[in-house]
């Protein structure tokens, strides 16, 4: 397979997790779709390295994966404060702020 | 130095005022005399600076040059000529009588009103000295703030209202002209390598005269505004009648001649093909402005707002002078700049004096004011018949020129003109008539006082002024001749190159019929 | 200072030995002792400002990914002003409020961190984790009140168009990296330039994507969603943090990527940016006169005042990109100055950041308005202030590029912009203290002086700017 194969795959991957984040109402979910966005560019970072036979993509794949971590770890952290607060986990009926 | 101590003297005023504790107002008394002092000192050191000025020189005098920000040539540039040297004056002049005016009317925050005033006043003068483009905008701009609070905080019912509006149309005006100053640096620096926002340097660049026609547009517009040009004029109603007395003072006085002084500043001699073909258009509009400004004025029922579109009148006349680009012309329109600033601010002053006794400024309130208060009716007739221009006051003088100015240029414009000068009559003699002959029809103006010794201090200067400037002209035309006649010629140096011109404009000419003028507003 | 591979991030770890100094502290604090921890972050932050002095004109490199040039040292010098401003809001802040002081202050430095790598990173992914440290912290913070639904609302939202942001950032310098071969900006340059002319759809996809990102961060239209919800939920204090850092960093990071290593797709990314600018700048201050918010209204003029940032961007020239860097300086301290006033007028159970809320402050708080109304006429751009000479400066860049309508949109919106600004004024000057309203609180001790201090700035700059335009220019001469 080429590098053309491996950067569909990531668009497509891309696309679901963009398409979640916009359709999606749970915040859950929301989260879920932004979590598949990020890591799809792992797949691309990988890719490109192993064709260029750089290293750097590789390490940059190590690098996003503990940031996604650290983000997911924070955003599901707030969706607990919010639920505590709020008692909903739908991004619809989060409209205090609006103007 | 004596030409910054003018503009700083009032600033430093200010600053010093701010200092002083007040917070319940019971130092008010010492506040109200420590302004009148500031403004007397700067009044005094105006009139320094017109003592030492060589009135034969048409070059700028107490030309000051400090390097400000070398990285875009700005230079703190300040000088003065002919033009601005009476302008400065006039600001001098009429900041104390403003002062003195808010003595009886303005009770609340006194300390910050006086600050606000003397800051005005610094801003003002520094529009008029400034040589430098940046240095003239930063006054240009600096100057709006201490005039929105005036109106804003101390003006009347629709103060806010007025005060945003007068804020946003002046702002809107010349933010354009930022815009052409920055595009006039930027061609400096093409054609020369350095940025430069010198006046002086900039009379001599070569714009091509496409790029002269949108700057001129872009400068003329936020003059026209600020004079108020028909149909810019629509913030000054509004800005007048809900300002405290001496803000409309002021904003009569002195705030309305920076449009016209720009014209005679920046746009025309800056720009002086893209003026010769726009002067005929300005020209219509300042006659439109003159004879609709002055049929609006009749039907007011409200004496503040007729006087501000009086002043929209007036305002035109000099806008037309301007236009006419000769020496009558010109020479007419910066007297009658200053004539206006006197008799105008002499009016608003009284009509603040008669609102702050009776609390309406509606004609119908009045009548019969005559037998009430004969003193102030003496001296409201003479602010009145100056505003109307009659010969030996000084509203005639400067009319005169500018109807012998545009005549020479374009007769048609003079004759329409001529018109306003008549409904200026009408109007403000009706008004006159109105408000002081007659039975005393209400009940509340049988006890009203006369002129007390504090309203005279600022009265009587008016009145004085206006009968010197109308009997003895020489004493203001001398010191601007050699500036206006320097401007005459660079404008047109220009035409005579560029466009045909239809009249014959010798400066000899020009002088002698000067002379005839001052001969005929002398008897 | 001896030449060492870590001259250039010594600033960085001035700061972040503070935010671990902060940590310990508070992890060893007794139950109810009382600690200068919000000082300890400043002793820090000043470390970062004399070690960026003693670096400057040096030139310093660490490790080829974070160059300490002048320009990255100008906007940390301007981020520590900002840290330190907002530390000394803040302590007044926690205090009142009673948000726990130790966690706080640690991510506010390590927010700090953040920018500052972020300003001086020569490296997408170091841009990129910069960019992570940034948020995540300024995301706590944001919700730092934890029982306010409001503030939680807003970090939530904040979260998830941030994340979503980096997901689209991550895509662009992923593709930038599949191209060029590395993420290096000079690299990445010098690979663009050689062969600029074949015009490769990946290449344009990565301009686009990042381009995406950073719209996001500096919250261009029409990627400005989450920027008035998190504005106005946070607490004053952290809105003023977030508005004028994040922005900061974010354009220090934007200019150097654009204007070097993209510099050679100028033609290709311009015109999208003159897009952006032109709708930020519209939006911002329409949107903004509708607002009886304060903390909102501001927001939209932040979002305004990064169109007018974008300005410089475009005209790409010497003037533009100095004058990106003295107009974020300005801003920066304006605006923290401003939101450092709502927060000092809030208490704790209030907020205090409705348009109502200022009325008739003069008569109460004579002070207080007149520093809040210097902070909004140098926001509208009016002499002699601070802001007035930003705008000055970004509009001569924008002319002397040709670009007329720019400058002109520019000027005219600003116009408008005073507009709402001046309603804040007419409230504090112009109307009688609603009734209903109880007196304003008494604002002393370090918050005056931090305003003061702001104020004092605000001024120099709008009068002798020289000094600090000479240090603009000297910026961007070193890496462009």
């Amino acid at each position: 397979m080429g590098l053309q194969a491996y950067l569909t795959l990531a668009a497509i991957v891309f696309c679901i997790g963009l398409f979640g984040v916009i359709t999606r109402r749970n915040t859950i979910s929301i989260l879920l779709g932004i979590e598949l966005m990020l890591n799809s560019v792992n797949i691309n970072l990988v890719a490109f390295s192993r064709f260029s036979g750089d290293v750097t993509g590789m390490v940059f794949a190590v690098f996003t994966i503990c940031i996604t971590v650290t983000e997911a770890a924070l955003g599901l952290a707030i969706v607990i404060l919010l639920f505590r607060v709020r008692r909903t986990v739908t991004a619809d009926q989060l409209d205090l702020l609006k103007g | 130095m004596l030409l910054t101590l003018s503009w700083l003297v009032p600033l430093v005023g200010a600053l010093l005022l701010l200092l002083v504790g007040n917070a319940d107002g019971r130092r008010d008394g010492m506040i109200r005399w420590l302004a009148l002092g500031v403004s007397l000192i700067a009044f005094a050191v105006t009139l320094g600076v017109w003592a030492a000025f060589d009135p034969a020189s048409a070059e700028f005098q107490f030309v000051e040059r400090h390097s400000w920000i070398p990285q875009f040539g700005i230079d703190y540039f300040v000088g003065i000529d002919g033009i601005s040297l009476l302008l400065v004056v006039l600001t001098g002049f009429l900041t104390p009588i403003a002062l003195l005016s808010s003595w009886g009317s303005i009770e609340r925050k006194v300390k910050e009103f006086s600050i606000f005033i003397l800051a005005l006043e610094a801003a003002m003068v520094g529009v008029f000295i400034s040589l430098d483009l940046f240095l003239f905008y930063v006054f240009w701009d600096a100057m709006l703030i201490p005039m929105y609070f005036l109106i804003g905080i101390w003006g009347y019912d629709r103060r806010v209202y007025a005060a945003i509006k007068f804020m946003l149309y002046t702002m809107a005006g010349s933010v354009l002209m930022l815009v052409a100053i920055l595009g006039m640096a930027y061609l400096h620096s093409a054609a020369t390598g350095s940025y430069t926002f010198d006046l002086l340097k900039l009379y001599s660049l070569d714009i091509a005269p496409q790029t002269q026609m949108w700057f001129f547009l872009a400068f003329t517009l936020a003059f026209a505004i600020k004079v108020p040009l028909f149909p810019f004029h629509t913030w000054l109603p509004d800005a007048h009648v809900q300002a405290p007395t001496a803000g409309s003072v002021i904003l009569a006085g002195v705030l309305l001649k920076m449009g016209t002084y720009g014209l005679l500043r920046f746009s025309f001699p800056l720009f002086p093909e893209a003026a010769a073909y726009f002067a005929p258009w300005l020209a219509l509009l300042a006659v439109i402005g003159i004879i609709y400004g002055a049929l609006v004025a009749m039907v007011q029922p409200d004496m503040k707002k007729l006087v501000a579109y009086s002043s929209v009148s007036h305002l035109g006349f000099v806008v037309l002078g301007i236009c006419a680009m000769n020496t009558q012309g010109m020479q007419g329109a910066v007297y009658q700049m200053l004539a206006h600033g006197v008799s105008t601010g002499g009016l608003f002053l009284m009509v603040g004096m008669l609102s702050d006794r009776r609390h309406t400024r509606l004609i119908a309130e009045f009548g019969g004011l005559k037998t009430v208060m004969p003193q102030f009716t003496a001296a409201f007739l003479i602010m009145t018949l100056a505003s109307i221009g009659l010969p030996g006051l000084n509203g005639f003088v400067g009319e005169f020129l500018i109807m012998l100015g545009a005549f020479r240029w374009a007769p048609a414009f003079a004759v329409a003109a001529g018109l306003g000068v008549i409904l200026s009559a009408v109007y403000m003699l009706w008004m006159f008539q109105r408000v002081f002959y007659g039975p005393v029809t209400h009940e509340a103006n049988e006890t009203l006082t006369d002129l007390q010794p504090r309203e005279w201090a600022g009265v009587l200067p008016l009145c004085a002024m206006a009968l010197v400037m109308g009997v003895f002209p020489t004493i203001f035309l001398k010191p601007m001749e050699a500036s206006v006649d320097a401007l005459v010629l660079r404008m047109q140096a220009t035409q005579t190159v560029q466009v045909e011109i239809p009249v014959d404009r010798r400066p000899d000419d020009e002088r002698r019929l000067t002379t005839v003028t001052e001969r005929v507003a002398r008897r | 200072m001896m030449d060492t591979p870590f001259n250039a991030v010594v600033p960085m770890l001035c700061v972040v030995f503070a935010a671990l100094a902060v940590m310990m502290a508070e992890a060893f604090r007794g139950r109810d002792e009382q600690m200068a921890l919000g000082g300890l972050g400043i002793v820090g932050l000043v470390g970062a400002a004399v070690s960026s002095m003693l670096l400057w004109n040096r030139n310093a490199s660490s490790f080829g990914v974070i160059v300490a040039d002048n320009f990255g040292l100008f906007v940390t010098m301007t981020l520590v002003i900002v840290g330190v401003l907002t530390i000394m809001f803040s302590s007044v802040v926690v205090r009142r409020d009673g948000l726990p002081a130790g966690e706080y202050y640690a991510l506010v430095l390590f927010a700090v961190v953040g920018m500052i790598m972020m300003a001086t990173a020569n490296d997408l992914l170091v841009i990129f984790i910069a960019l992570e440290i940034l948020s995540l912290a300024v995301y706590v913070l944001t919700g730092i009140r934890r029982d306010d639904p409001r503030a939680t609302e807003a970090a939530f939202k904040y979260f998830l168009l941030g994340a979503f942001s980096s997901a689209f950032f991550l895509y662009g310098i992923a593709f930038t990296y599949g191209v060029s071969g590395s993420t290096r900006l000079d690299r990445i340059g010098a690979f663009l330039a050689a062969q600029s002319m074949s015009d490769s759809p990946l290449i344009l996809v990565a301009i686009g994507m990042l381009l995406v990102g950073f719209a996001f961060k500096i919250s261009a239209v029409p990627f400005h969603m989450w920027t008035p919800d998190a504005y106005e939920g946070a607490p004053a204090v952290v809105t003023g943090f977030m508005s004028t850092g994040v922005k900061a960093a974010a354009f220090a990071a934007f200019t150097r990527v654009f204007l070097s290593a993209f510099e050679p797709f100028s033609v290709d990314w311009a015109p999208m940016i003159w897009i952006l600018a032109v709708a930020t700048m519209i939006l911002g201050t329409v949107v903004g006169v509708a607002q009886t918010n304060v903390k909102r209204m501001l927001a939209y003029s932040s979002i305004a005042h990064g169109g007018y940032l974008l300005v410089g961007l475009i005209a790409a020239n010497d003037v533009g990109k100095a004058a990106i860097l003295f107009y974020l300086l300005a801003y920066a301290v304006t605006n923290v100055a401003a939101f450092g006033v709502i927060a000092l007028l809030g208490t704790r159970d209030a907020a205090n950041d409705e348009l109502r809320d200022f009325s008739g402050l003069w008569h109460g708080r004579p002070a207080l308005a007149a520093l809040m109304t210097v902070c909004l006429l140098s926001l509208g751009g009016l002499p002699p202030t601070a802001g007035f000479i930003g705008k000055w400066y970004i509009f001569s860049a924008a002319v002397s590029a040709g670009y007329y309508g720019l400058a002109i949109i520019g000027v005219l919106t600003s116009v408008v912009s005073v507009f709402f600004y001046l309603r804040v004024v007419v409230m504090m000057y112009m109307e009688e203290r609603d009734p209903g309203l109880a007196a304003p609180a008494h604002v002393g001790g370090v918050g005056m002086v931090a305003l003061v201090a702001s104020i004092v700035v605000i001024f120099y700059l709008g009068v002798l700017p020289t000094r600090v335009l000479d240090l603009a220019a000297e910026s961007i001469s070193t890496i462009f």
